[in-house]
């Protein structure tokens, strides 16, 4: 039983982490541009299946890949960014509009998707020598913990940038007030294009280690990616980064613990009841703020 | 001094402005304003005569349907907000526009965002905004949020100062905050052009806008009921009356 605990503690951590950029992508581009991205999740399985084709077809190695796919979806964000955005503020009601927009956007991903690389599951059929290794008692997958130290380093340099740095600062400025970002001078356009692409490129990253970490991903995949984007969000406050980084390891904690705990059936349903259960409780998230204040 | 007012070329204009929300609803028609240089310029009027909407229309948050938004006799009309620091236009809106999880010392700094890589005139323009408000000083590592109410308006107007505007833009600089402080913002304000700043100021406080202010416009509807020296104003009982009647103030003679 030690084990299994032990076991459910390190995985959570992992698909914990995992589930925390996933959130902290979203949370950033709600902040900033105020618009739920829904295909958030195709984002993530659009960085799976970029690693799987550069794998598959080029033999790069998803290491590898973990740059490549950060520069291609930043670019694609910051040119999705000028196709979608500047349409929606012409509409009569923008904050409608971007929920069919995104949403048609995650069918329209999800499509392509389909399209390319059809229904099937695909993995990446690359492995680190060793294949695992020994973490006091228990035995993890090399490539899991590849990914957590990714992770990790990933969210720190995320929060030297958000926390030390002019930019970064002038992004959490423009989620305490987009109104006032603008009378300083700072082009709110230009900034919300670079949110836009930050959180594309943040989304490709974790696609890689989504391929690394879960078993298997399809064309389909994208969905659950956005709903477990939700609850993080969700749970750790509207907006705010460091809350969605904390939601994304307790959420992959509960996650974890539960299948060791709990049936089958039931494990399934924690990631609601968490949802459910902080907007009636907790409405501003974990740690008591959110962007609207 | 009517007369004089009235020739002199403008630092900023609005010139038969339209502001329209949801389509037709007109907030402004047909408004001109003359921010006149050197001088504070008062702008007053009932709730909902579309004081703070003109105020929005001169520095590009709202976009006029008609109209135009003139700086130095220049046309900037639909010129986003951000570009008019570059212009010398400095606004201090009317709802709090600090960054409350930011300290004090980031709110300047983020001020300077349009020179940024100037690092001398960055510490120049953050110095700047210090020494009008030594107070600033000795908080700038708390977090904007946690100053009280004053003590916020004072960083925003500092804020302000530190990009050295020509034309500095208030709307309602003391809503909400305890009269002794008010009292110590108007006396701020009314220093303003001797340091070469030209002011627009539109207030609720009638009394101190028209003490301030050179020259007054009263708007009534979104539209312009009547203009013209703020000393005139104090001095004929026709326009004395007429305040009265519209923004509920009597002025004393």
């Amino acid at each position: 039983m030690e084990l299994l605990i032990l076991n459910g503690i390190v995985n959570g951590l992992i698909v914990g982490s995992v589930y925390a950029l996933i959130g902290v992508s979203l949370t950033l581009l709600y902040g900033v541009l105020r618009v739920v991205n829904f295909a958030h999740g195709e984002f993530v399985i659009a960085g799976s299946f970029f690693a799987y084709v550069l794998f598959t077809g080029l033999g790069v190695p998803p290491l590898l890949a973990l740059p490549v796919a950060a520069i291609a979806f930043f670019a694609a964000g910051w040119g999705l960014y000028y196709v979608l955005i500047p349409r929606l503020s012409r509409s009569d009601d923008p904050e409608l509009m971007s929920f069919l927009m995104f949403y048609g956007v995650s069918i329209t991903a999800a499509a392509l998707m389909l399209l390319l690389f059809e229904a099937d599951s695909h993995s990446i059929d690359y492995s680190f020598t060793p294949i695992s290794l020994q973490v006091g008692p228990i035995y993890v997958s090399t490539a899991r913990l590849v990914a957590l130290a990714i992770t990790v380093a990933i969210s720190a340099a995320l929060a030297v940038f958000l926390f030390r740095t002019l930019p970064g600062k002038a992004l959490r400025a423009a989620i305490m007030n987009p109104e006032a970002i603008q009378i300083v001078g700072v082009d709110i356009v230009r900034l919300s294009a670079f949110a836009f692409a930050l959180a594309t490129a943040l989304a490709g990253i974790t696609g890689v280690l989504v391929a690394l970490v879960f078993p298997a991903f399809n064309a389909f995949s994208g969905t659950e990616y956005t709903i477990i984007a939700f609850i993080v969000v969700v749970l750790g406050g509207l907006g705010n980064p460091v809350g969605a980084l904390l939601a994304g390891v307790v959420f992959g904690l509960a996650e974890q613990m539960a299948t060791v705990f709990l049936p089958q059936a039931l494990a399934q349903i924690v990631g609601f009841a968490i949802l459910v259960g902080t907007i009636f409780l907790r409405p501003s998230g974990l740690l008591g703020t959110s962007a609207r204040k | 001094m009517a007369q004089q007012t009235q020739d002199v070329p403008a630092a900023m204009e609005l010139v038969g402005v339209d502001v329209a929300y949801h389509g037709d609803i007109r907030i402004l028609r047909g408004l001109s304003l003359r921010i006149r240089p050197g001088m504070i310029t008062g702008v007053i009027g009932p709730n909902g005569a579309g004081k703070s909407t003109a105020l929005k229309a001169l520095y590009g948050l709202l976009k006029p349907v008609a109209g135009d938004v003139l700086i130095d006799g220049k046309k900037v009309t639909g010129l986003p907000p951000w570009k008019f620091i570059d212009h010398g236009v400095a606004l201090v809106p009317q709802h709090r526009s600090l960054f409350n999880e930011l300290s004090v010392d980031d709110n300047l700094r983020l001020a300077c965002w349009s020179f940024r890589r100037d690092r001398a005139r960055v510490e120049a323009a953050m110095e700047r905004a210090y020494a009008q408000f030594p107070m600033l000083r000795d908080k700038r590592r708390d977090m904007a949020g946690s100053m009280s109410g004053g003590q916020q308006r004072f960083l925003e107007l500092g804020r302000s100062l530190a990009l050295q505007p020509r034309v500095l833009l208030l709307d309602e600089p003391t809503a909400m905050i305890a009269p002794r402080i008010s009292a110590e913002i108007y006396e701020f304000i009314s220093g303003l052009p001797a340091q070469g700043i030209t002011v627009l100021l539109v207030d609720q406080n009638v009394r101190q806008c028209v003490r301030i202010s050179d020259h007054l416009y009263v708007l009534e509807l979104g539209q312009n009921k009547v203009d013209g020296a703020a000393a005139d104003f104090q001095k004929d009982s026709g326009l004395r009356d007429l305040i009265a009647e519209w923004v509920d103030y009597r002025i004393d003679a």
